[in-house]
């Protein structure tokens, strides 16, 4: 339940962040140059906003490729281990994509 | 379809497949005539007592309630008593049978159901019931009687089970066909152990590896909905406690006259 819950409550969030994104990253209102998109990634509300989209994107795919993995009978013998695997590469993609977002 | 007379001949091809003898499953085409009225179950009757007397196919009932006859015709389950054989030939002429995908073949059109029938005992679908059972009757609204129609409708054929792409992956999951039973046992109110049949269907291969493809509903020959049943035993187990307390409560009123019992979850579809 833990995990199909956590899938879920992230695709929720998902439709908010990833319309954000498309809105200001790829349609954004009136006139957009470097200078305006340093200025939104040096705003520490949007680098927020940006962290939780990461976390989402991470949550969701994770438990997505969890579920699909554990779908097959020869797999699921290995669910603890493939848990603990999804949670580790969640971290250190979570570390490297905070990074990137910090840097700014 | 080629007509002799008056009558039309069909080809049927079906899969074949002899442990003994062959090393995997081959198509096999027989001719037969196909008179209004006439069933695929009857066709493979006259072939089986006047063209190959090997061809093995499990049939009981012939009236579409034991569920003995379930198997594929052109890629969709089927109980091919209540299926007429004009109906499904193609515009060849020609029909494909084979047996109910991702179970192990046992000869021709039989399939082992040995994980089929441990899943379903694994739900317990028998009644568990009360201390306190009424010296006359259980009373039950007609809302609360309505919610399991259709789940006791279920004829246990096998044709969701087999259509579910989760056991194609997997027999550990507990199946469509379970699930619709564990259902009925959960939503009666003169059950006393939904907690417990909830706490078991929150496991790894149980309610939440269903992937709403929704194939079992495409594939029950009695117009079934075990998906909604599923979502349905979803929410409750994550309400596992309040609706537990809800039945405890509704338990000591079993006997008394119904008076309000509220709205019970309903199933779609039926016949």
């Amino acid at each position: 339940m833990r995990i199909f819950l956590m899938q879920r409550w992230s695709a929720v969030a998902l439709l908010v962040f990833l319309t954000l994104h498309m809105v200001v990253v790829h349609y954004p209102p009136g006139h957009i140059d470097v200078d305006r998109v340093l200025e939104r990634l040096d705003d520490p509300l949007w680098k927020a906003i940006d962290i939780a989209f990461l976390v989402a994107v991470l949550t969701h795919a994770l438990t997505g490729a969890y579920m699909v993995i554990t779908d097959v009978q020869r797999f699921s013998v290995y669910k603890r281990a493939l848990a603990w695997a999804g949670a580790v590469a969640g971290v250190l993609l979570f570390v490297y994509g905070t990074r990137t977002i910090l840097t700014f | 379809m080629a007509t002799n007379g008056s009558v039309p001949t069909v080809t049927i091809r079906i899969q074949r497949f002899n442990p003994d003898a062959d090393k995997k499953p081959y198509l096999q085409a027989f001719q037969v005539k196909a008179p209004p009225g006439k069933t695929i179950l009857d066709a493979l009757h006259e072939i089986k007592e006047e063209q190959d007397g090997s061809l093995t196919f499990r049939r009981s009932c012939r009236h579409a309630i034991c569920g003995s006859c379930a198997m594929n015709v052109n890629g969709r389950h089927m109980l091919v008593c209540d299926a007429p054989l004009r109906e499904h030939v193609d515009r060849h002429g020609v029909l494909t049978l084979r047996p109910l995908a991702y179970l192990p073949i046992i000869k021709d059109l039989v399939v082992d159901r040995t994980s089929f029938w441990e899943q379903y005992q694994r739900v317990k679908p028998w009644l568990i019931p009360p201390e306190n059972i009424p010296e006359k009757e259980f009373r039950m609204s007609a809302e609360e009687v309505a919610a399991l129609r259709d789940a006791e409708h279920c004829i246990m054929c096998g044709a969701c089970y087999s259509s579910c792409q989760v056991i194609a992956l997997t027999k550990q999951y507990i199946g469509p066909h379970a699930l619709l039973k564990a259902f009925l046992r959960v939503l009666d109110p003169r059950d006393s152990a939904p907690a417990e049949r909830l706490a078991d269907l929150d496991r790894g291969d149980g309610v939440y590896r269903c992937h709403t493809i929704f194939n079992c509903i495409d594939a029950c020959p009695k117009g079934l909905n075990p998906t909604e049943a599923i979502e349905t035993l979803r929410k409750l187990v994550i309400k596992r406690g309040a609706f537990e307390a809800a039945r405890a409560e509704r338990q000591r009123r079993l006997d008394q006259p119904i008076e309000v019992v509220g709205e019970a979850p309903a199933l779609s579809g039926g016949e």
